[in-house]
């Protein structure tokens, strides 16, 4: 994992200090509201209905096992004793007290962790696979590349008020679980024809209310040129990014109204002037970086471990676990473990400190004290050795974290809705609670087979709804909370944008809906066929007259 | 542009402090409890939206927000279903939200 350097301490030090002034004289009535709140944004620090909410960084949800206790502290001391994961994977803490900030930030700042743009116009949390340097299916760790992109993007003075928010992802593998084509740059770390190893350039993708899936910008870009080819992008969106009604500023806006292939051009012009001018950082120190990534020495064990098929033979939800929450790593005899935040009945990503505090506990025993959040809300111990897994479950499951559901349809991105957010129409949670104690049933999960639900609150879509095999769009009709369903997105390598299907359903509706859609899938499905590729195949027509006709 | 209520309305602001969601009451405090919200339209509500402003200017309140109310038996609620969950608290965790603490009532 990467260690701050004094550097690092200085400026996340400084920055507390500032906004502990600031806040003091916010509290005092020195500063307005209306001079406040840019502050405390680019600072994480929202005011929902109920509170205040406070978004701490997780930088491309790495963390070690220290990070995540301090969090558990965070929420016990400053909140109500627990967390919200994110799609950015970062955490919110829903209830903490604005004088108590600086304090909270503070103690953030002794283990390295910050809130410095999670909110704002400006570079977000750069975003990343959750299973990076731990894979047998990727080209290169991106995390040294997300690292680099980390450090230009904190505080630039240029791109600290840009049009929009601005977000970054990056996969380096070829399955992508970082959902990059729909973020404002993707990259894929790839391999030329000589074996160097660059990045494919996509931007301009998004969701919210105009969904677009990103297009390739470059094919190849060199690993040495990543921050100045970066920094020319960045440039022209600033330049040419509308200002003038923020519902047309994110840069996909630009590029469907310059074309990706004049955005490419333009950018290479750019680029062209400026490479020369050490944006880039010397090879050295990308190499200073990528050392701090280095694999953990493990020992290569045994592909099979006897505990865990004696287990599996004896218990069906442990052998489910294995199969649904755990996948292969790089080296042999180990596996990666992803700890599922959806409990049937519960609040997607949420967890409470003590079940922060024994993540943590597990990540220092079983997984080199390392901790990764995925952008699918759940966290994920990496380096696990394959005969560890029962002893893991098994406190796993005594603390309501053994949900044996990942990849499938109880494993829901679901944003907190109307519940916490200022922005929502319509409640997700309690749609997400009915979803998952009705198809709750492991068997038939299993039966169901992968399939990814993604619900919003609003047309934001920070639930991922275009993106869901199945998604759910609530809206506000007139009062009424109503919720639509989308069929046909993807977020992985084969992105596509979900269609909606007709008008909305009640809360009790939607779930009666979703039930038909998944019925007309098994109905419908050739041996093997997974249900994205039966939707691709068959069509929106026979799920409609399923819904609709019948009603 | 906002869409213009019609008939009764009542105030809403957040504490500066926790952000708590709280009402203009009749006698011109802060409350979460809806039965002691001050409501009201035209003059009536010009009057109180002035008051109400006053917490603003004073620190204590971070803005104010003029909403829609339906009124039962002379008592005022949220007409729509976000500022009934912001005067409720979340509609999930109900064992965590303010309805299980009255230490941010406004003295």
């Amino acid at each position: 994992m990467y260690a701050y350097d004094k550097f690092d301490h200085a400026m996340i030090d400084t920055r507390v200090a500032e906004f502990r002034d600031q806040v003091g004289r916010r509290v005092k009535g020195e500063l307005t509201e209306e001079e406040f709140r840019p502050i405390r944004l680019m600072n994480g620090l929202y005011l929902q209905l109920h509170a205040y909410m406070l978004r701490v960084a997780v930088p491309y949800g790495t963390m070690s096992g220290g990070q995540m206790r301090r969090l558990a502290h965070v929420a016990r001391k400053y909140d109500k004793g627990y967390g919200h994961f994110t799609t950015r994977q970062n955490i919110q803490f829903n209830w903490p007290k604005l004088s108590e900030t600086p304090d909270i930030l503070e103690e953030l700042a002794e283990v390295e962790m910050h809130a410095i743009q999670t909110s704002g116009n400006c570079i977000r949390n750069v975003t990343s696979d959750q299973f990076a340097g731990a894979t047998a299916d990727e080209i290169a760790d991106p995390r040294p590349y997300a690292e680099l992109l980390r450090q230009w993007s904190s505080f630039h003075p240029e791109f600290s008020f840009l049009p929009r928010k601005f977000k970054f992802a990056i996969t380096g593998a070829d399955t992508d679980r970082a959902a990059v084509k729909w973020h404002d740059i993707g990259l894929i770390v790839r391999k030329n024809d000589a074996g160097e190893i660059g990045f494919e350039v996509l931007a301009g993708g998004g969701m919210g209310r105009t969904p677009v899936i990103a297009k390739t910008i470059r094919e190849f870009l060199p690993e040495s040129d990543l921050l100045s080819y970066m920094e020319a992008m960045l440039r022209i969106y600033n330049e040419h990014g509308r200002r003038d009604n923020k519902y047309k500023a994110r840069i996909k806006i630009l590029i469907e109204a310059m074309e990706a292939d004049e955005f490419a051009r333009q950018t290479e012009v750019e680029w062209e002037r400026i490479k020369d001018e050490h944006v880039d950082v010397p090879m050295e120190e990308v190499a200073r970086i990528k050392a701090f990534f280095t694999p953990p020495p493990l020992e290569v064990l045994p592909i099979n471990a006897p505990a865990v098929e004696e287990l599996s033979k004896k218990n069906f939800v442990f052998a489910s676990w294995v199969k649904n929450n755990t996948n292969a790593h790089k080296v042999p005899g180990y596996v990666n473990v992803t700890i599922s935040l959806k409990p049937h009945g519960g609040i997607p990503g949420d967890a409470t400190a003590e079940q922060m505090d024994l993540v943590a506990a597990l990540a220092d025993e079983y997984s080199q004290a390392e901790i990764r959040v995925s952008h699918e809300q759940n966290l994920i111990l990496p380096h696990v050795a394959l005969r560890d897994l029962p002893a893991i479950w098994a406190d796993l499951d005594d603390a309501g974290l053994g949900t044996a559901n990942v990849g499938l349809l109880t494993d829901m991105i679901v944003c907190p809705g109307l519940d916490y957010c200022a922005l929502a129409n319509a409640r997700s949670i309690p749609i997400a609670q009915a979803i998952t104690k009705r198809f709750g049933d492991m068997k038939r999960l299993q039966d169901i087979g992968p399939l990814k639900v993604k619900m919003s609150g609003c047309i934001n879509s920070c639930g991922h709804h275009h993106a869901g095999h199945i998604g759910i769009l609530g809206v506000d009709r007139k009062g009424q909370e109503l919720y639509q369903i989308l069929l046909g997105g993807s977020g992985a390598e084969d992105a596509s944008k979900a269609g909606i299907l007709g008008p909305g359903f009640d809360e009790h509706g939607i779930v009666d809906a979703l039930e038909k859609v998944v019925a007309v899938y098994l109905g419908e499905r050739r041996k093997g066929e997974e249900f994205l590729a039966t939707y691709r195949r068959i069509g929106a027509d026979i799920f409609k007259e399923a819904i609709y006709d019948a009603a | 542009m906002a869409k213009k209520i019609i008939g009764p309305q009542m105030i809403l602001g957040n504490f500066l402090d926790d952000g708590r969601a709280v009402f203009f009451t009749r006698d011109h405090g802060w409350s979460a409890d809806t039965s002691l919200a001050a409501y009201g339209e035209g003059d009536t509500l010009d009057q109180l939206v002035t008051e109400a402003s006053k917490a603003v200017d004073a620190n204590l309140i971070v803005d104010i927000e003029v909403i829609g109310a339906r009124v039962e038996d002379g008592t005022a609620y949220p007409a729509h279903i976000k500022h009934a969950i912001q005067a409720k608290g979340p509609t999930v965790r109900t064992d965590l939200g303010y309805q299980v603490s009255t230490k941010w009532e406004a003295a």
